[in-house]
């Protein structure tokens, strides 16, 4: 998905997936720290987002 | 390729006659120039009607889900690939489908032909490897080699993977060095560029849904793009939608594209559909190891498990 | 949009990442508030379609946790 995705043209950091356990809040924590930074360092999205006109 | 309608000719008459299929689904020649259309034939004596040359690029494993009774099906290399993904996502039963395999010296993409020539064309014949093209201008002649279609030209399964009956003797399949090179080519693009190739791509596409239709492998009940509550996807032709419609139909076809270019071919707008598709058999092949449709035994990669999956994507 | 308000559409599965986002909240753990959580049955209810449903209605990002 993310693979065709980029081949678009659409950023990678777009699209995340993972893999985490009912247990691992500190993960959980850990992983939206992540992906909010690459988020962020991307700014908004403006490829696929539908501009209503 | 007289030689192959002639053979093919033989074959239904001889299966209607005995009884042994209800019908045989084939190729007619349309009411113009340069168009053959499929035709289903119930009676031996409108076996004439069927031929096969350089035009029959639509995909015929598109007529052969859920059949009434026995059916014999004309089949090229990547039509039979899509007849064993039929099998395989249990769409038709082997045993009501006769498959008259035709080894396939590639299709010609009309639209190129078109642009070479002035004026309209008026009457088209081939003969071995050369086409006549007869416009208001006169007759003019060209090598079918320098017209395939581009799906054609990377073709590996020229010839049918099952078959009950052979139309020909099979042809030498043909050895590339890079079957993905078109698709490298866009990898390498910048994002920015893959963002514009796209976008220039799609642009003119008018949602008429011909991609959709002429392709075997689309076979939902329902589509996601005729789905209203919830809409995946407006109708409109807002880029956006147009971009969503695109993306969801190839993603659809992982791992199950044939890349028979039945989609490319039906478009009215000439665009490249194959476009999305390549990537994901690019994928599928270095991701799995798989090619679609080359075995009636296996299931399809994105339908089973196996440890050995790839799962870098995963953080 | 400022870009220190992003919007990530989650969609988490029930039984694995919901059940760790409430044990987050459970333990008082900190995060960032872009996310937007959809809680999904199990990860195989995802569609490809959900993810770009969520970018077409304006989703920033979308990130699917099983």
């Amino acid at each position: 998905m993310g693979n065709l995705l980029e081949h678009m043209g659409v950023e990678k950091d777009r699209i995340h997936f993972s893999w985490i356990s009912s247990a691992e809040a500190t993960k959980f924590v850990d992983v939206v720290k992540e992906i909010s930074d690459k988020v962020r360092a991307l700014g908004p999205n403006t490829k696929l987002k539908k501009i209503y006109s | 390729m007289d030689t192959y309608t002639k053979k093919i000719r033989e074959i239904a008459k001889d299966l209607l006659a005995s009884q042994k299929v209800d019908r045989v689904i084939g190729f007619e020649m349309g009411t113009i120039p340069m168009a053959a259309r499929p035709v289903s034939i119930e009676s031996e004596n409108d076996a004439e009607k069927l031929v096969f040359n350089s035009l029959c690029a639509m995909n015929l494993a598109n007529y052969i889900r859920k059949p009434k009774g026995t059916i014999a099906v004309i089949a090229k290399g990547c039509d039979s690939r899509n007849m064993v993904n039929h099998v395989v996502e249990h769409q038709v039963d082997r045993e009501n489908l006769v498959i008259i395999g035709v080894p396939c010296h590639g299709m010609v993409d009309k639209s190129q032909l078109a642009l070479e020539v002035e004026g309209e064309i008026t009457a088209y014949d081939e003969e071995g490897q050369t086409l006549k093209i007869t416009t208001a201008q006169g007759e003019l002649t060209f090598e079918k080699q320098d017209f395939l279609k581009d799906n054609c030209r990377l073709c590996q399964h020229r010839n049918p993977v099952i078959h009950d009956y052979m139309a020909g003797d099979p042809v030498t399949e043909q050895e590339l060095e890079d079957p993905f090179a078109d698709v490298n080519e866009i990898e390498a693009m910048s994002q920015e560029a893959k963002s514009t190739l796209f976008e220039d791509l799609t642009k003119n596409c008018i949602r008429c849904y011909a991609c959709r239709n002429a392709c075997p492998l689309c076979f939902c009940p329902t589509c996601f793009v005729d789905e209203s509550s919830p809409q995946w996807v407006g109708k409109s032709q807002n880029k956006t939608d147009v971009d969503t419609f695109h993306f969801l139909r190839a993603f659809h076809c992982a791992g199950r594209c044939t890349d028979c270019g039945a989609c490319v071919e039906a478009c009215p707008m000439d665009i490249d559909v194959r476009k999305f598709t390549r990537k994901l058999i690019k994928d599928s092949y270095e991701m799995f190891g798989w090619e679609a449709g080359l075995d009636i035994s296996k299931r399809p990669p994105l339908d089973t498990f196996n440890p050995a999956d790839p799962d870098d994507f995963i953080m | 949009m400022s870009e220190n308000n992003v919007k990530i559409v989650s969609f988490l599965c029930n039984w694995c990442s919901y059940g760790a986002a409430d044990l987050a909240g459970v333990s008082r753990l900190e995060y960032p508030a872009d996310i937007r959580v959809i809680r999904i049955p199990c990860s195989g209810r995802m569609s490809p379609k959900f993810i770009l449903s969520a970018l077409r209605e304006g989703a920033d990002a979308v990130w699917v946790s099983g």
